[in-house]
């Protein structure tokens, strides 16, 4: 009896909600294909400059790490705050494989991968299975990237401690030239940007809105919370290891600091703060205006450091939904247009979407 | 090993009264305060400043304590505000985010301002021989100091009856409203005390190893590895997690290496969690 009661529910909760997104795969690509191809114009006007095609290709890296930490936080509520330990465990595997073991690069970015993704995965399943809340989940993760930093300047041998290590592999390449690697991340970001559109569209998407939205009735309704939080993690750390590794074989040099806590997973919660947590082009809009504001600041020394605390504070004090879905709501407000729950779904795009179905009912 | 225990000791007693501070605010208030570390940074550059500008040594101490104080007071009536309209687990996360966000502005600030900074309390005069040891007049005074603090803190909490209000609040908060205790104001109270125990953990701290203005992160971190060990919320957990971790630090520092030290510290609070997660005296709910 209680398992037809819970079969039902199902239904109603994964099938009820199938209705608003009738989203054709020609919907899904259109806002991917804009972006790629505004930021394929990139080159053209700052191609001349190495130093701010390498700000591009960073800017680039930061959007994949956006997206990837959107997966595993906006995706299934798990608050990793290994982002950059995650990309580090790519950046300092793939090179360190390719260059002190000889391995292929593109075998060595295939293997730091794979090892990010399990990581990711392992950290996942034990604070599900440990049925670890959002700070413990923080903590922990926190205390792996404290400990892969301490591993980092520890094995300087390896690593090249404080002062980094420069990559031999790829220096002939075009990973080194000056516009090409900018195009290499753009078409990982576009990849990213196709699998998570694709994610959410799938059964999987509809069980992390489930289990974001509430986790007792999600589970309730059937959908199995430690599977789909750990399929979460799986994927957003095997986005984290492939852009890491990537970036570190264009970059040429990495240091602790290229991954450090501080400089990615704070610059990444803003970002995402700032776009608007769970959306699919939030992670975009964030990213590049950080990106900018930061080298607007870059005289500022440390003063930047006290623009993103305020900012911090800002953003989740009174926009907690991101700046861009404020600012869309509140522009949907000023011309008469109601939204049927903006404080129920982070997902803007979802929200317009159900403000647009309810109006075509109540019109109907 | 006698060397290295007493020294773990010491180390412990300063990662205990560091803890306390920040499991109190969490028992009290479900507020993780991520910019705790920073306080203790305030209020040593404070002393710094002092001296500087030709402040005898104990008033300076005397503000530097005030400035711990008064940047806890500060939190409370500010960006904590919208926090206490929040409950459990929101409460925690949107602490967490606001308070790293205020780390992030006074740790920019300081090292902007004053980036060279860094204060030590020295202390002169020869080791003093301890079961044998020689251990150096700072470490002691600075133990001294430390377990004076704790053993005030016991009695405030055991025998006033503001600190039983407290320990009231933190046991039932609908309870002790009911018998006419303002949960509010006592945690105000405790935001205060906190910044104040952040100071002095600065304080004794400069008499052994300077404290400059990169130091927050780091005195974060230990107080945050130190309260989840001893279960959060927990004062006797936090005084016992403190030295035991003191104790492994210390040891494993001198048999394999700082770094593979500071990697088992992280780890042996990581298991904690796991077997644990409400630390080491914590009861299961």
């Amino acid at each position: 009896m209680s398992d037809r009661l819970t079969r039902r529910a199902g239904t109603f909760l994964i099938g009820g909600t199938e209705s608003h997104t009738s989203r054709s795969i020609p919907a899904l690509l259109l806002p991917i294909i804009v972006v790629g191809a505004a930021l394929a114009l990139v080159p053209l006007w700052l191609g001349e400059s190495r130093v701010f095609m390498g700000v591009a290709v960073l800017g680039l890296a930061f959007i994949c790490y956006v997206i990837g930490f959107n997966v595993i936080f906006g995706g299934t509520g798990q608050l990793f705050l290994c982002v950059g330990a995650l990309a580090g465990v790519g950046g300092f595997g793939a090179t360190i494989l390719a260059d002190n073991a000889g391995w292929p690069i593109l075998l060595s970015i295939i293997a730091a991968t794979l090892a990010a993704t399990l990581i990711g995965g392992l950290l996942s399943y034990v604070a599900v299975q440990r049925s670890l809340g959002v700070i413990f989940t923080g903590i922990v993760t926190l205390i792996f990237s404290l400990s892969f930093d301490a591993l980092l300047l520890g094995l300087s041998y390896l690593t090249g401690g404080d002062t980094g290590r420069l990559i031999k592999s790829g220096t002939d390449t075009f990973l080194r030239e000056r516009v090409p690697p900018y195009y290499l991340m753009l078409a990982i970001v576009l990849v990213f940007l196709l699998i998570h559109g694709l994610l959410r569209r799938s059964h999987i998407g509809w069980a992390f809105r489930a289990l974001r939205d509430d986790e007792v009735a999600a589970e309730l309704a059937g959908v199995d919370v430690a599977r789909y939080r750990v399929y979460g993690a799986l994927i957003g750390a095997a986005m984290l290891g492939l852009a890491g590794s990537t970036y570190a074989f264009t970059e040429g040099r990495i240091s602790p600091t290229t991954f450090g806590f501080g400089h990615v997973d704070v610059v990444v919660l803003v970002m995402l703060a700032f776009g608007g947590i769970g959306t699919l082009l939030g992670p975009i809009i964030g990213a590049i205006t950080f990106t900018i504001v930061d080298e607007i600041l870059i005289d500022f020394g440390q003063l930047r450091q006290v623009a993103y605390g305020i900012l911090i504070i800002v953003l989740f004090l009174w926009m907690p939904r991101g700046l861009i879905p404020t600012l869309g709501s509140l522009w949907l407000r000023l011309h008469g247009q109601k939204i049927s729950d903006p404080a129920k779904s982070t997902d803007s795009v979802a929200g317009e979407q159900e403000a647009a179905s309810g109006k075509a009912q109540s019109t109907e | 090993m006698t060397a290295n225990i007493l020294d773990g000791i010491v180390l412990g007693l300063q990662f205990g009264l560091l803890a306390a501070g920040l499991t109190l605010i969490y028992g009290l208030g479900g507020v993780l305060n991520l910019g705790y570390g920073q306080i203790a940074v305030i209020s040593a550059m404070t002393v710094a400043l002092a001296m500087d500008a030709g402040v005898p040594v104990l008033p300076a101490v005397g503000l530097g304590l005030l400035a711990g104080g008064l940047f806890g007071l500060l939190l409370d009536l500010t960006i904590l505000r919208p926090v206490y309209r929040l409950h459990g687990e929101a409460r925690v996360l949107l602490s967490l985010l606001l308070t790293l966000g205020v780390s992030f502005i006074v740790d920019g600030y300081l090292n902007w301002r004053y980036p060279l900074k860094s204060l030590s309390l020295y202390i002169g005069g020869g080791a003093i021989d301890i079961l044998g040891v020689p251990m150096r007049r700072g470490s002691l005074v600075a133990s001294a100091i430390t377990l004076v603090t704790i053993a005030g803190l016991f009695v405030f909490f055991r025998s006033t009856s503001l600190g039983r209000a407290i320990r009231s609040v933190i046991e039932d908060e609908a309870g002790a409203r009911l018998i006419g205790i303002d949960p509010k104001k006592m945690l105000r109270l405790i935001l205060v005390l906190s910044g104040v125990l952040a100071a002095l953990v600065a304080l004794t701290r400069s008499m052994i190893a300077p404290v400059d203005t990169t130091s927050g992160l780091s005195i974060t971190v230990f107080a945050l590895i130190v309260t989840v060990v001893g279960g959060l919320g927990n004062f006797v957990g936090a005084l016992l997690a403190g030295i035991i971790l003191g104790i492994v630090s210390v040891v494993a520092a001198d048999l394999i290496g700082s770094y593979i030290s500071l990697i088992i510290l992280l780890g042996a609070a990581a298991v904690t969690i796991l077997i644990r997660p409400a630390g080491l005296l914590g009861v299961k709910e």
